[in-house]
């Protein structure tokens, strides 16, 4: 009885052990040998990055990293920077917020990298940051758009996309406030995942709408790991709320959906973050997906210049066009790129990375997703799409100036 | 709380703790024949869901047609995983070593997945994926119904094969006093590689049951298995009824407890579990004499 005890104590001990153990171990085996250092002329330009490229965040990860990869390819064809090939260091975080910031410390340290590119996701994007501002580094990131991001004081971050979370849902807030009367919804339900960015992206169209009138009858907040959302549907189904707004990733909207359907919930409009818009979506969800509303920074339709030359190259590469997550990679590039032209420098040296910041403090750049320019704390200065499933594909429905088709409202059954 | 929510969270909390008791069933076993804590278990769950997806994928039949391949190849895998690998720990540190093996076990799964399938998430698109039965105003979605079910057949099967078969017979033996299964002429050997095989290929039809109603992605098994040791645990190590007996109730409270607390505090309510058992019944709830043996 004794060694019994003994034996199943030690057990549960040393799983404990294990795990940290093996979350150290796989984190050493992942990164890449350091390269030296050395600085001529015709070196190329080493750029340092850290993607969740497994873990909760592995699909957009790895779509940012297709989009980093598609840059660095068209800029080297083109000549490259400043006369200098560029060249991508990425290793991968795991999704874990730890190994991200023990990433760009190895990256600007002891990998002694010229420039480096921003994570995926708030989460990731706050503890990289603060290793850059640490070393004095530009940090130009793909997505990292929750507030929290614009107010730790960093001064040298700058968000490469239309709008910052809470302003995702802006044209669809204005639309359903400016409906008359008896059309418009009165009652709401938000879910959002414990994230900033998801939970930015919900709660800015929330506050629009309460200070509408329209009440808030279920407020729901999961954390990342949930796996069953049949409690979190039933709360949203008994409330019997005229819409759905979903602050979400993506396997937690397409588990959601299911089970609001399970428990034959329809709501007259409903609206998620990220998840919509990932080719994966409509394969998850069958036919089901008709009139899903979803906030989108970019589209492979959008007449700006330089996007029609990201579209065909990275379709030529990839044999399908880019998404979101790629596209913002591709502007985070032509971001650094733009101030890295007009300075003419690209080393790790604070006084040249001050004066890229200095540059993209009063510039404007144009890039795949529009002219973007930033306030003080680095936020972007615009709003995002309003893209919505009809007749099976997505399509821009918000604001009226955009878009592709007819608002669809109510959103039929699903 | 209306009443209408509170019948469906327990419909809900008990379609849960069914699953949950099917996916713990074959952690139980595996420590309570042979003192092995296998963290591979969730990913061997994965496994069997995107097995069940892939299955769904290149036939474009029903993945439940996927358990006529999968339990066999998991059986399989499970005896010679038992013979080739756990056998081979010093019975002395068995239980510690075999934490280390399959946690290996389990990243070596999670890479293969990875690089198979990649990190997409994926979802077995069924027709009556949201198809559901009225139950006085509840809805009871067919899915969960379905792994509801295959929880209840397994867990049934298993039960009658411990208690009923000569094999369950030696099986327990085994379990109570290795050397005396010997001496009456069991071959312990063989019966804890098959004891391996049948946890394995609970987890088999378990994957299958996932993969039914959730979105599949390599790295998901992290999420699983604190949950499952804690049901386990909870249930007394080795303990198959008291594994479902634990499921049960710990799905139910969690599924109740999430009306008034939201899902963030629900979940601590696996690790409260957990910490009370440890404190106050460390053999577990419903283990009782067997479990006391280890």
């Amino acid at each position: 009885m004794h060694t019994a005890k003994r034996t199943r104590s030690n057990a549960l001990r040393l799983g404990a052990l294990a795990g940290t153990a093996a979350l150290v171990l796989t984190g050493c085996l992942s990164e890449n040998s350091a390269q030296g250092g050395g600085d001529g002329g015709d070196d190329p330009i080493r750029i340092g990055i850290s993607l969740p490229l497994t873990g909760d965040f592995s699909e957009p990860g790895k779509g940012v990293g297709r989009g980093y990869e598609a840059w660095a390819e068209y800029v080297n064809s083109q000549g490259g920077l400043l006369g200098r090939q560029v060249k991508l260091t990425i290793l991968d975080d795991q999704s874990n917020a730890d190994r991200v910031a023990a990433d760009y410390e190895k990256l600007i340290n002891s990998d002694g990298v010229d420039l480096v590119f921003g994570p995926f996701s708030t989460r990731l994007v706050v503890p990289a940051a603060q290793v850059a501002k640490d070393y004095g580094m530009l940090f130009v990131e793909p997505a990292g758009a929750a507030e929290e991001v614009f107010t730790q004081g960093f001064d040298n971050l700058f968000y490469a996309a239309p709008a910052v979370a809470d302003d995702h849902y802006n044209h669809l807030a204005e639309k359903i406030l400016s409906m008359p009367e008896g059309q418009r919804p009165k009652t709401a339900a938000y879910a959002a995942m414990d994230d900033p960015f998801a939970q930015g992206t919900a709660y800015g169209l929330k506050q629009k709408l309460e200070e509408g009138g329209i009440r808030t009858v279920v407020d729901e907040v999961y954390p990342p790991n949930t796996t069953d959302f049949g409690s979190i549907a039933a709360k949203i189904a008994d409330s019997n709320a005229d819409i759905v707004v979903g602050g979400t990733q993506y396997q937690d909207a397409v588990n959601l959906i299911v089970a609001l359907r399970q428990l034959d919930y329809q709501p007259k409009l409903a609206a998620f973050s990220t998840a919509p818009t990932n080719p994966e979506f409509p394969k998850a969800i069958g036919q089901q997906t008709e009139g899903i509303l979803s906030p989108t920074g970019y589209t492979p339709e959008a007449p700006y210049p330089s996007n029609k030359e990201f579209v065909e190259f990275y379709t030529e590469q990839h044999g399908s066009p880019p998404t979101e997550d790629e596209a913002n990679a591709w502007t985070t590039g032509q971001v650094v790129a733009a101030a890295v032209e007009a300075v003419g420098c690209a080393d790790p040296d604070p006084e040249c990375q001050g004066k890229l910041i200095d540059w993209l403090r009063n510039n404007e750049v144009d890039t795949v997703v529009g002219p973007l320019s930033w306030d003080e704390a680095g936020r972007p200065q615009g709003a995002h799409l309003i893209q919505q499933y009809v007749d099976g594909k997505i399509r821009i429905v918000l604001p009226e100036d955009a878009k592709e088709a007819e608002f669809i409202y109510p959103k039929p059954a699903w | 709380m209306t009443g209408s929510l509170l019948l469906q969270s327990l419909v809900l909390g008990v379609l849960l703790g069914g699953l949950y008791a099917l996916l713990a069933a074959g952690l139980t076993l595996y420590f309570g024949v042979m003192r092995v804590v296998m963290i591979a278990h969730s990913a061997f769950l994965i496994l069997a869901a995107y097995l069940a997806w892939f299955f769904t994928r290149q036939t474009g039949l029903d993945p439940m047609l996927s358990l006529l391949f999968t339990v066999p190849l998991f059986f399989g895998i499970g005896v010679l995983m038992q013979r080739l690998l756990i056998s081979r720990l010093r019975p002395a540190t068995l239980t510690m070593m075999s934490v280390l093996l399959t946690f290996s076990i389990a990243l070596l799964i999670e890479g293969v997945l990875g690089f198979a399938f990649t990190g997409t998430h994926r979802r077995i698109r069924l027709p009556y994926s949201g198809a559901h039965l009225e139950f006085f105003g509840a809805s009871i979605a067919v899915v969960k119904l379905i792994a509801f079910g295959l929880a209840a057949l397994s867990l049934a099967g298993l039960y009658i094969l411990l208690k009923r078969t000569r094999f369950g017979q030696a099986l327990r033996a085994t379990m109570q006093h290795r050397e005396a299964a010997q001496l009456v002429g069991i071959n312990t050997d063989r019966v804890a590689g098959f004891g391996f095989g049948l946890g394995l290929a609970t987890a088999a039809i378990g994957g299958t049951a996932l993969a039914l109603d959730s979105t599949i992605y390599p790295s998901l098994h992290w999420h699983w298995i604190g949950p499952l040791m804690a049901i386990i645990v909870v249930g007394g190590l080795g303990s198959v009824p008291g594994a479902a007996i634990a499921a049960m109730a710990l799905g139910l409270g969690q599924s109740l407890l999430q009306i008034p607390l939201g899902t963030t505090w629900a979940q601590t309510f696996f690790y409260l579990a957990l910490f009370a058992t440890l404190m106050l019944r460390p053999q577990g709830f419903f283990g009782g004499r067997l479990a006391q043996r280890f």
